[in-house]
C-alpha cells in the first residue's frame, strides 16, 4: 500500500515539472486572470449606440434563432459552421463593420468560440467584440 | 468463524481463475496496456498543444475558478502522458493504474454533474477531436478505458509489483 502511494505521488509530482516549465514558457499568452479579456467584450448600451456600423452575429442553436433574435443579427453558428459561415461572408460581412457576437446568456461560451473561430480561422480583420450578458441582456434592456 | 491452519488458502491467480503464468493473457494485457496507454499519451498529447483552449474545456464546468482551470490546463495533460507512458514502459506501473483510474472516475463524475446541471459543454478529452462527442459516447468511451483500466489493475501486475495488489 505504501509503495502504491509513493508510485502514485512520484508521478502526480513528475507531472509538476513539465506543466510548470511550459507554463513558464507561455506565461505572457495565457489569459492568466479571467477566460475573456475586458476589452473583447462590449455591453448592449455601447453595441447599441454603435447603429448600423454593428454586424450583430447570433451563435446560438438554429431553434433559438429562429424563436427569437436581435433585429438585423445573422445566425452563424458551431453546428452548420462552414454553410453559415460562407452566407455570412458572401451576404453579410463589411470590412468596415464591427461584429457584435452573442449567445444565450453571460454562462454561455458559444460566443466566445464564434469570435475566436472568425478572429483565427475566418482571419477576419474587423473589430469582434462579445456582447456581455448576451440575448438576456438584450431582452432585459428591451423590456 | 475461525479459519483452522490446515485449510489450505486459495492463491490470488487461483481467485482470478487463470493464472498469472499462462503466456496468451499476458500477452493480451500487455496489449490492452499499451492501448490504454497510447490513449492517455494521445489523450494528453492533443491538448499540451494548447494549454488555453484546455483550461476552456474546463471552465465549461462550471466548477473551478478561472486561474485553478488554467493551472489545470497546464498539468493534467502532462499527467495523463506520464501515467500512458508508465502504464506502457511498466515503470511505476501500479501507480500509473491507480492515477488514472483516479483520473477516469473523476472525469465520469464530473461529466455525469455537467449533465445535470444542464450544460451542454463539449468534454475536452481528445482535445479538437471530441468536440461534438455526444454526452452518451463520452460516457461510454469513459466507462472502457475505466474498464480496461480495472481489469489491467486485477490481471495484469508486474511481477515486481504484484506485492503491491
Amino acid at each position: 500500500m505504501k509503495a502504491l502511494l509513493r508510485q502514485s505521488v512520484a508521478l502526480l509530482a513528475l507531472a509538476l515539472l513539465p506543466a510548470a516549465v511550459q507554463a513558464l514558457y507561455l506565461r505572457d499568452k495565457i489569459p492568466w486572470q479571467s477566460r475573456v479579456a475586458e476589452s473583447d467584450l462590449v455591453s448592449v448600451e455601447v453595441a447599441r449606440g454603435w447603429g448600423a456600423n454593428a454586424l450583430w452575429v447570433d451563435a446560438r442553436p438554429d431553434e433559438e434563432f429562429e424563436r427569437d433574435h436581435i433585429p438585423g443579427a445573422v445566425l452563424l453558428n458551431e453546428d452548420r459552421w462552414n454553410q453559415l459561415l460562407s452566407q455570412f461572408l458572401a451576404t453579410q460581412w463589411s470590412p468596415e463593420k464591427k461584429i457584435v457576437v452573442y449567445c444565450s446568456a453571460a454562462s454561455c461560451n458559444l460566443a466566445e468560440d464564434v469570435a475566436r473561430r472568425l478572429r483565427e480561422e475566418a482571419k477576419l480583420p474587423n473589430e469582434i467584440r462579445i456582447l456581455k450578458g448576451g440575448w438576456e441582456a438584450w431582452s432585459a434592456q428591451k423590456q | 468463524m475461525k479459519t483452522t491452519s490446515n485449510v489450505q488458502r486459495p492463491t490470488p491467480n487461483a481467485e482470478l481463475g487463470q493464472p498469472r503464468t499462462s503466456s496468451f493473457p499476458r500477452i493480451l494485457w500487455r496489449v490492452v496496456a499499451i492501448i490504454i496507454g497510447g490513449l492517455f499519451i494521445y489523450a494528453g498529447a492533443v491538448k499540451v498543444i494548447d494549454p488555453a483552449e484546455f483550461a476552456r474545456d474546463i471552465d465549461n464546468y462550471k466548477m473551478l475558478a478561472w486561474q485553478v482551470s488554467v493551472w489545470m490546463g497546464f498539468y493534467l495533460p502532462w499527467l495523463e502522458i506520464l501515467c500512458g507512458l508508465a502504464l506502457i514502459a511498466r515503470v511505476l506501473y501500479r501507480g500509473s493504474v491507480f492515477v488514472l483510474t483516479a483520473l477516469m472516475v473523476l472525469f465520469i463524475v464530473i461529466t455525469v454533474i455537467a449533465k445535470a446541471r444542464g450544460l451542454d459543454i463539449s468534454c475536452g478529452c481528445f482535445g479538437h477531436a471530441s468536440k461534438y462527442l455526444s454526452f452518451a459516447w463520452h460516457l461510454v468511451l469513459d466507462f472502457l478505458l475505466l474498464g480496461g483500466l480495472v481489469l489491467l489493475w486485477k490481471n495484469a501486475a508486474p511481477r515486481s509489483d504484484a506485492q503491491l495488489a
